[in-house]
């Protein structure tokens, strides 16, 4: 009977799994990681919770950066950000696979093992790097500036450093609607990741000042600067995805 | 002649100086890494940011105006060649300054790229973008990117002073031979262009020598791989010796050495210098408005970066604006598939260790409408292939069509853990469908395929045909897309 270990998700709870599932000594192909809400339970598995455990987390984490590489603890991390339902799973056979081979597991790609941490990476990567492009900021009373995004990853802890290293010394902040979560960032101070409550972010929606006159001249510039016998619309689907335009400025119709 | 109208409002002013300017291609904002600094605004990343895409599928990275659309001068071509009769208008500094912090305070651009018209003469034009990007830097402290043109026979010292306080520099070629240029553009030279293009060369290979760099641009660190690129053959060029970045371009045809005077000029005296045009020089050149062929613009190009130390080079399809008896006619689709091939092809001399002479010839002077240039070249040098991907080294790599930089540095780092098979080429990323007529993983063939011209010419053209037709034809797809939703409606 396979043995399902199932964990919350965050990277604590996810390296908790693993490191449960590797002490459990149940032998690997008798074993599946899931992040819980269990959507679809099936029979004939035997399910086992495990409660994060931070000193656990720690010490995974120590034998990745020693026995593997901090890349691979980099690859790890950015897969623990993914909305896949499977990264448990994908990250623990990338590292039965990594304490066996050692640092060189990076390289190796013919692996499906590696292949599909790669993929996620990578997704991963895309997503933020999207968000570093198309995040826009909405300026807020007081000069502050507020952006909404509405990511599959958990992307916020990846594109605070690039806004913080441009725009030291404005007041700003991101929020990410779908984890009601924000990064903040007080001018000429260090940003910090925070929850919000309903309340706070209901209360963050009512500050947008819709009347900000760079919203027109933005929108203005963006639609001149297209050059009408060239027009393309699939070419501008492709590089800019529908589900990124939520949020964009110059995709938001008047009104 | 013309209306000069003061009384335009903020966003009328932009939208003619938008509209003016969007014909210029170059809208990249990389080459340089800088950080951010308390109390200004931006940094800047050596890949270069896209903040939107446009209508026509190009990436909007830049607030891409001109300081002015009035101009003296008369290019055939040109939207704002004084011959029309256009509504003219100046942005102010302020005006300038206040678009580029307030767009990307909200993360719409990188950063400003500043062209003009001709205003009164080249020296005022110049003086006054100067004081914009000076107010830009220094008033409103903004640190993001900043990529200016210079203007045709603008002064030097004004080209000098400019090159401290921008990221990168251009001046467009326009035409790749002095005959075309003299009959589109009367009033440019191609040594007012050449000009000042060796004195920024100038100034960026002094700035790196006292910096204890090379003198020569950084290129890909993955052409170190290579032999004989492009950049290893431009060598013997290199900045001291005078001699071969004072020749203008000479292209095979127009055979017009124009020769320029040596400019020279010093750094101001500061302990650590301000770097100067850090992200490279470009320039453009319209395609298809006259009659050079394919061979011509490339081996153009190749020079360009060899004499000039270009960071790149871009081509504009011609876009018909303007009724002359010199230019085609103003129903002249754009040549965009034609565009795209010396893009193609450019990026094979960037980065995979090709030289112009490699993929074209006097003899057979155009790319191949139906293949890529690198399928096409493979498909003349059959005798080097089936390439077998375990023993390859990564020069040889990259000649396979389907394997891309990216692919082949990979394929060297997995092979190193054991022999790889089709499976694994496709999870690192090659493009199998092309490449397997090219390489043999272990001895063996992914199918048993005859190496063969005219059997793999045909494979190849079916597959490639569809893309070359949407490049040429970008509105039919949407055309035929509408049809159908009303299609099914009814
Ligand atoms: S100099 Fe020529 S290309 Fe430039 S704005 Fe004037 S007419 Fe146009």
């Amino acid at each position: 009977m396979a043995t399902i270990f199932t964990c919350d998700d965050s990277l604590e709870g996810i390296l908790t799994c693993i490191y449960d599932a590797w002490a459990s000594k149940l032998g690997q192909q008798n074993i599946r990681l899931l992040i819980e809400p269990v959507v679809e339970y099936e029979l004939f598995c035997d399910y086992r919770h495990t409660d994060s455990d931070s000193h656990k987390a720690n010490n995974v984490i120590d034998s990745i950066q020693k026995k593997i590489s901090s890349y691979a603890y980099q690859m790890v991390y950015r897969c623990a950000m993914s909305a896949s339902p499977d990264k448990a799973d994908i990250i623990y056979r990338f590292l039965l696979l990594g304490f066996h081979y050692g640092r060189q597991i990076t390289d190796m790609i013919q692996f499906p093992a590696v292949s599909a941490i790669f993929e996620i990476n990578r997704a991963v990567g895309n997503e933020a790097h999207f968000f570093r492009e198309f995040v826009r900021f909405l300026n807020m009373k007081g000069n502050v500036l507020a952006a909404h995004i509405e990511p599959k990853s958990d992307v916020l802890i990846f594109i605070a450093p690039h806004f913080a290293d441009r725009m030291p010394s404005e007041n700003w902040m991101i929020i990410d609607d779908n984890r009601k979560s924000a990064v903040i960032h007080p001018a000429d101070q260090e940003y910090y990741l925070t929850s919000l409550s309903d309340d706070e972010f209901l209360r963050l929606s009512h500050l947008e000042d819709s009347d900000d006159p760079f919203i027109d001249l933005w929108k203005e510039f963006f639609e001149t600067i297209a050059i009408k016998p060239r027009e393309n619309y699939r070419c501008q689907r492709n590089l800019f995805p529908i589900r990124y335009r939520r949020h964009v400025t110059e995709f938001i119709p008047p009104g | 002649m013309e209306l000069i109208d003061q009384n335009l409002s903020l966003q009328d002013k932009l939208h003619i100086l938008a509209d003016a300017a969007k014909y210029d291609v170059a809208c990249t904002s990389s080459g340089v890494d800088r950080r951010g600094r308390k109390g200004s605004l931006g940094n800047s990343c050596a890949d270069g940011i896209c903040h939107s895409f446009s209508a026509d599928g190009r990436c909007v990275s830049l607030l891409k105006i001109l300081q002015s659309n009035e101009c003296v001068y008369d290019c055939k071509y040109c939207l704002n060649r004084a011959g029309n009769d256009r509504v003219r208008t100046t942005f102010s500094p302020e005006d300038i300054c206040q678009l580029v912090i307030e767009f990307y305070r909200r993360n719409y651009i990188e950063g400003l790229f500043l062209s003009s018209g001709v205003v009164k003469n080249p020296a005022y034009t110049m003086e006054l973008m100067y004081h914009s990007i000076y107010m830009l830097r220094n008033q409103y402290h903004f640190n993001g990117y900043i990529h200016v043109k210079a203007i045709p026979n603008a002064p030097q010292e004004l080209i000098e002073k400019l090159g401290y306080i921008v990221d990168r520099m251009s001046i467009n070629l326009e035409l790749p031979t002095a005959e075309g240029l003299q009959e589109l553009a009367p009033h440019k030279t191609q040594s007012s262009i050449l000009t000042p293009m060796a004195l920024v060369q100038k100034g960026i290979a002094e700035h790196r020598l006292s910096v204890g760099k090379d003198a020569l641009m950084d290129r890909s660190s993955a052409n170190r791989y290579l032999s004989e690129t492009i950049f290893d053959t431009a060598q013997p060029s290199r900045i001291h010796e005078s001699s071969a970045y004072h020749a203008g371009i000479t292209s095979t045809s127009s055979g017009t050495d124009s020769l320029i005077p040596a400019p020279s000029f010093s750094a101001p005296s500061i302990s650590r210098p301000d770097p100067f045009v850090p992200a490279g020089q470009s320039t453009q050149m319209i395609i298809g408005a006259t009659g050079e062929n394919d061979y011509q613009l490339l081996t153009t190009t190749q020079k360009l970066y060899q004499q000039f130390d270009l960071k790149r080079v871009f081509f504009s399809a011609y876009v018909p604006l303007n009724e002359d008896a010199h230019l085609p006619s103003l129903d002249t689709a754009p040549p965009l598939l034609r565009e795209h091939r010396l893009y193609q092809a450019d990026w094979l001399l960037r980065f995979y260790g090709f030289q112009a002479q490699d993929l074209l010839t006097a003899d057979r002077p155009n790319f191949n409408i139906f293949l890529d240039p690198k399928c096409d070249w493979a498909l003349r040098h059959l005798e080097i292939f089936p390439v077998e991907v375990n023993t390859a080294d990564y020069a040889t790599l990259l000649k396979v069509p389907g394997i891309g930089n990216k692919s082949a540095y990979r394929i060297i780092n997995a092979r190193k853990g054991g022999n790889l098979d089709f499976d694994a080429l496709k999870k690192i990323g090659v493009v199998l469908k092309r490449a397997r007529y090219f390489i043999t993983c272990k001895g063996k063939m992914q199918y048993h395929l005859r190496i063969e011209e005219d059997f793999i010419t045909r494979q190849l053209t079916g597959e490639e045909h569809h893309s070359a037709w949407d490049i040429e034809h970008p509105q039919t797809y949407q055309q035929l897309s509408l049809f159908d939703t009303q299609f099914a409606v009814h």
